[in-house]
């Protein structure tokens, strides 16, 4: 781990490539001449002031290090400067053009429900196959566009929250009553348990059903060939804890320190076979963190996996949102 | 097998067109493929559709039509959606017909500033199917 580390910090060329400078900028780079300068700087005032035994020569050679301590230090500044820059450019057009993208999803999505709805009859099975899953694609489309909006958000620190009332055992069946049709398909047994009681709380509706929606699914996707998908909903003093636990591939003990990163997938056997952006851990532990409860897993490779959030149950009852 | 579900949605089309057959929607969308699906998707569950492409028209067709319930955008030409929403609720003659915000404008603000203003409720196009529009509608006209 740290040697991997240490390695890392020194690989100066995969830095410059990740932050999109040239070798000489990377600040490890810069860091390690700066530490350079002022080893070779003290020692050259060591010997002309033991030589010279002069202040003058001493304070020259003192300023012109600290010059040249301050070139360098003015680059590390810039280079990260122009990195953050760059990096708040690429937030925003991630945004506008999610923006832009919503309204031809919703022309799209809109004319299959409507073919679907009015005018398919007539139509053959395979046309009705084929509708169904350009409909499905657009669907998909849909949450990713969501996805993308809400990790730019999060990026610029702007996601907003809403607060509605949710029951959390009603929305986890109808979750459940949805994943059905995948878990069939992967020869996943669903299972569900509560603790006796309602499971009150308050947060944003559509995003805790996002954050239910990608822990269940993956749980299903990275099963395998067969098996069981657990959720077990309890209470915690003050908050409601949610765990979803699967005996699938598990996480590799090398890649559990990244999941949650962005853009993060684990290696395993199944990665290639399934869909997915690596974006779903990282914006669902941001809207648990943000609503106020926490994210954490379990992991053993080719055991399984147990991924728990927790919200704070609602006191008071209140609708502040309609919407 | 098709056959039958036809029938049964025909039946069921039939009713629908009954139960809203008076009641007269206002759409207010700029986007002409938005505007032409609602427009047929609601026509067929038996409303009366009007339309408008930008906020000034459609603030006028809102005094000169008197809808039951107007579907309106935010970002439209010549008037917003916020500022139509101000005017048609500050007129005492269109004050009372309720206004559903739809638009892909999802951020909170957006939906505290609309429903502060009136609206009876914000929808997100992208985040809704034409189904859960229509019985959004329906619930707020039985009301």
């Amino acid at each position: 781990m740290l040697k991997q580390r240490i390695l890392n910090e020194f690989n100066f060329k995969k830095q410059a490539e990740e932050l999109g400078v040239s070798v000489w900028q990377t600040p490890s780079f810069l860091f390690i001449v700066m530490g350079v300068v002022i080893v070779a700087a003290i020692f050259g005032v060591y010997v002309a002031s033991k030589h010279y035994n002069s202040p003058e020569i001493v304070i020259i050679s003192e300023s012109s290090v600290v010059a040249l301590l301050f070139t360098i230090g003015n680059f590390i500044i810039s280079t990260v400067e122009s990195v953050a820059k760059a990096n708040k450019m690429k937030t925003e057009f991630v945004s506008i053009a999610s923006h832009q993208l919503k309204t031809p999803i919703s022309e799209m999505r809109w004319e299959m429900e409507l073919l679907k709805s009015k005018y398919s009859s007539g139509l053959s099975e395979k046309q009705l196959e084929i509708i169904n899953e350009v409909a499905h694609s657009g669907e998909k489309m849909g949450r990713l566009v969501n996805d993308l909006l809400d990790t730019a958000r999060i990026d610029q620190g702007s996601l907003a929250l809403a607060k509605d009332n949710i029951n959390l055992r009603d929305m986890i069946d109808e979750l459940v009553q949805s994943q059905k049709a995948l878990a069939n398909a992967s020869n996943v047994e669903l299972v569900v348990s509560f603790d006796e009681g309602d499971f009150n709380i308050v947060a944003d509706k559509r995003r805790i059903s996002v954050v239910l929606d990608n822990l269940i699914s993956n749980a299903i996707k990275y099963i395998g060939k067969s098996g069981m998908v657990e959720i077990i909903l309890e209470r915690k003093d003050d908050l409601v804890q949610v765990c979803i636990r699967d005996n699938g591939v598990g996480i590799p003990r090398s890649e559990q320190a990244r999941i949650g990163e962005k853009f993060f997938r684990s290696n395993n056997p199944i990665k290639n076979k399934t869909d997915g952006t690596g974006l779903g851990l990282y914006i669902a532990k941001n809207i648990v963190e943000q609503s106020g409860g926490s994210l954490w897993f379990k992991s053993i490779e080719n055991v399984g996996s147990e991924f728990y959030f927790t919200l704070p149950i609602s006191k008071k009852v209140k609708k502040l949102l309609h919407c | 097998m098709l056959k039958g579900a036809g029938l049964v949605r025909a039946v069921s089309n039939s009713i629908a067109k009954k139960s809203y057959m008076a009641k007269k929607i206002l759409i207010v969308e700029d986007d002409a493929v938005l505007q032409k699906v609602l427009t047929e998707y609601l026509t067929s569950e038996g409303f009366e559709i009007s339309s408008a492409l930008d906020g000034e028209t459609g603030l006028q067709m809102s005094k000169t039509i008197n809808p039951d319930l107007i579907l309106l955008d935010i970002i439209l030409p010549k008037k917003d959606g916020y500022e139509v929403l101000k005017e048609v609720k500050s007129d005492s003659k269109t004050k009372d017909i309720p206004i559903i915000l739809l638009t892909n404008l999802d951020s909170i603000s957006d939906v505290e500033k609309a429903l502060e203003l009136g609206a009876t409720t914000y929808l997100v196009k992208a985040d809704y199917k034409l189904e859960e529009v229509a019985s959004k509608i329906k619930e707020i006209l039985e009301k």
